[in-house]
């Protein structure tokens, strides 16, 4: 009778994925990644709300919390050990420069660099936007309906920003994703455009709207949604914002086993930083390829199966027939 | 380690009559697709054009694993003259079609692993998988052009192999 069951030796994995989704950082709740039902998702497609941000590399994960001994007796020896403090930083290389990888290798608010208006003074960072377009009714993640005089306005390989119109609010802004703290109101009507994730690059312009290469990463455009044109991305040294995600990296394993690491809370603990790698190792003064770095504080979470203070879970999930 | 080399081949062999139905060639009076195992065939004279010839190579074991690990390496051969429609003017993009298929068909890097010894093939319980090909220089001779890939095959010793 043919073997049921084979011994299965240390993963052999080639690279790793990565997967952020936003924490509500209003309510300070991360997103939940339940092995027990998600881990056998297609690597290309995971489970909303993760996105999907490819391969990384040069991925490093290093635990960083302190043990203390508990001595006692003379001449003292130790009882047991005790944990100070929880703490773990994670940190790798994303593959390649979007909205997304590039917001979070920095640890400040990442911005859209909004299509100017013909008038505007010139700013570091944009200055007065074009007028936003508003968006029709009926619009959905992959397809925004607008006037047509509007979309006469944009042409395929325009990239667009879409969200609500700034109106004196303070604290978190943007959602789902939060893009920036306001500690005080702003007189600028474009501010969440500037700053919000619903980004795509328009694919095709028709009299009814923009059809979009891919969907918008917030879904359908809600009721008075506005869209504008945006030119590119800027980030800065300084400021006060801290992003916060939850991330999960997977490795799939030659034989189909996984190991994930699932972080509930990462806050990005660099400044922007860049890496390069020369295309041809033997000629170094040659093309090389940048590369976005990463680098990550995970801040705790309570477990509520115990209450107790973690900030990272990996599980594993085995090949078929392997033995456990 | 035989069912290794065989899950390997017919893995490529599956995913090439996907990606280019039209690379055929007849052989033994049948035709299938142009993709053959060297070792498996009849001496060549010289290799055929415009199919890839499997060639096993070198052979390690590790066998302090949980399970003996085989490490095989495969050379993937391949040489075209060009299209006759063409005087063999195109020989340089019908080696560069070859070229893609090959990446083509070593996506994604790991098979199930199967008996082919037996009739219909059985399943295994593990997994054949591979590290991304190295390619050699174009070598052209006369109106030949060839090049190959070396790729590492990597697999399982299972109970009963």
């Amino acid at each position: 009778m043919a073997a049921s069951w084979f011994s299965a030796p240390a993963p052999v994995t080639r690279r790793v994925r990565a997967y952020f989704a936003p924490v509500n950082r209003t309510a300070q709740t991360p997103v939940v990644f339940d092995p027990t039902e998600q881990s056998g998702f297609a690597l290309d497609s995971p489970p909303a709300p993760w996105i999907n941000l490819g391969w990384i590399q040069a991925f490093n994960r290093r635990p960083a919390s302190k043990t203390a001994a508990v001595l006692t007796g003379v001449p003292a020896g130790i009882t047991e050990q005790v944990r100070e403090t929880v703490e773990a930083q994670v940190s790798f290389e994303f593959l390649s420069w979007t909205k997304l990888t590039m917001a979070l290798a920095t640890n400040s608010q990442h911005m859209n660099l909004l299509a100017r208006a013909s008038s505007a003074e010139t700013v570091a960072d944009g200055g007065a936007a074009a007028t936003a377009v508003n968006v029709q009714s009926g619009s959905t993640a992959s397809m925004v309906l607008l006037a047509a005089a509007d979309a006469a306005k944009f042409t395929a390989g325009s990239m667009i920003a879409v969200d609500a119109d700034y109106t004196g609010q303070t604290g978190y802004v943007g959602a789902p994703i939060s893009g920036a703290y306001l500690r005080q109101a702003l007189t600028d009507v474009d501010y969440i455009r500037r700053v919000t994730f619903n980004v795509a690059l328009v694919s095709q312009v028709s009299a009814s709207g923009l059809t979009l290469a891919e969907p918008l990463p917030g879904g359908a455009p809600a009721v008075g949604n506005k869209l504008q044109a945006l030119a590119g991305f800027v980030d800065r040294e300084g400021g006060s914002f801290y992003h916060e995600w939850s991330a999960l990296f997977v490795m799939q394993g030659s034989q189909g086993e996984r190991i994930f690491y699932y972080y509930p809370r990462l806050q990005s603990m660099s400044s922007a930083e860049e890496a390069t790698a020369p295309l041809d190792t033997n000629h170094k003064g040659g093309h090389a390829r940048v590369l976005l770095k990463g680098q990550f504080l995970a801040l705790p979470v309570i477990d509520p199966l115990d209450g107790e203070r973690v900030v990272c879970y990996r599980s594993f999930r085995p090949a078929a027939n392997a033995l456990i | 380690m035989q069912n290794a080399k065989d899950s390997f081949y017919m893995a490529l062999r599956t995913r090439l009559a996907t990606i280019n139905p039209d690379r055929t060639i007849l052989l033994r009076g049948v035709a299938r697709p142009g993709i053959l195992v060297e070792e498996a065939e009849a001496p060549f004279s010289q290799l055929p054009n415009d199919v890839f010839v499997l060639r096993w190579l070198g052979l390690c074991t590790d066998l302090d694993l949980a399970s003996t690990m085989t490490a095989e390496e495969c050379e993937i051969a391949y040489q075209t003259c060009g299209t006759q429609s063409y005087g063999g003017l195109d020989r340089g993009r019908a080696l560069s079609e070859m070229d893609e298929e090959l990446v083509s068909m070593l996506q994604p890097y790991y098979t199930s692993k199967l008996n082919y010894a037996v009739q219909p093939a059985a399943a295994m319980l593990t997994q054949v998988f591979w590290d991304e090909p190295g390619f050699t220089p174009i070598v052209a001779q006369k109106d030949r052009l060839s090049r190959s890939a070396k790729v590492m095959v990597y697999g399982y010793q299972e109970q009963g192999e």
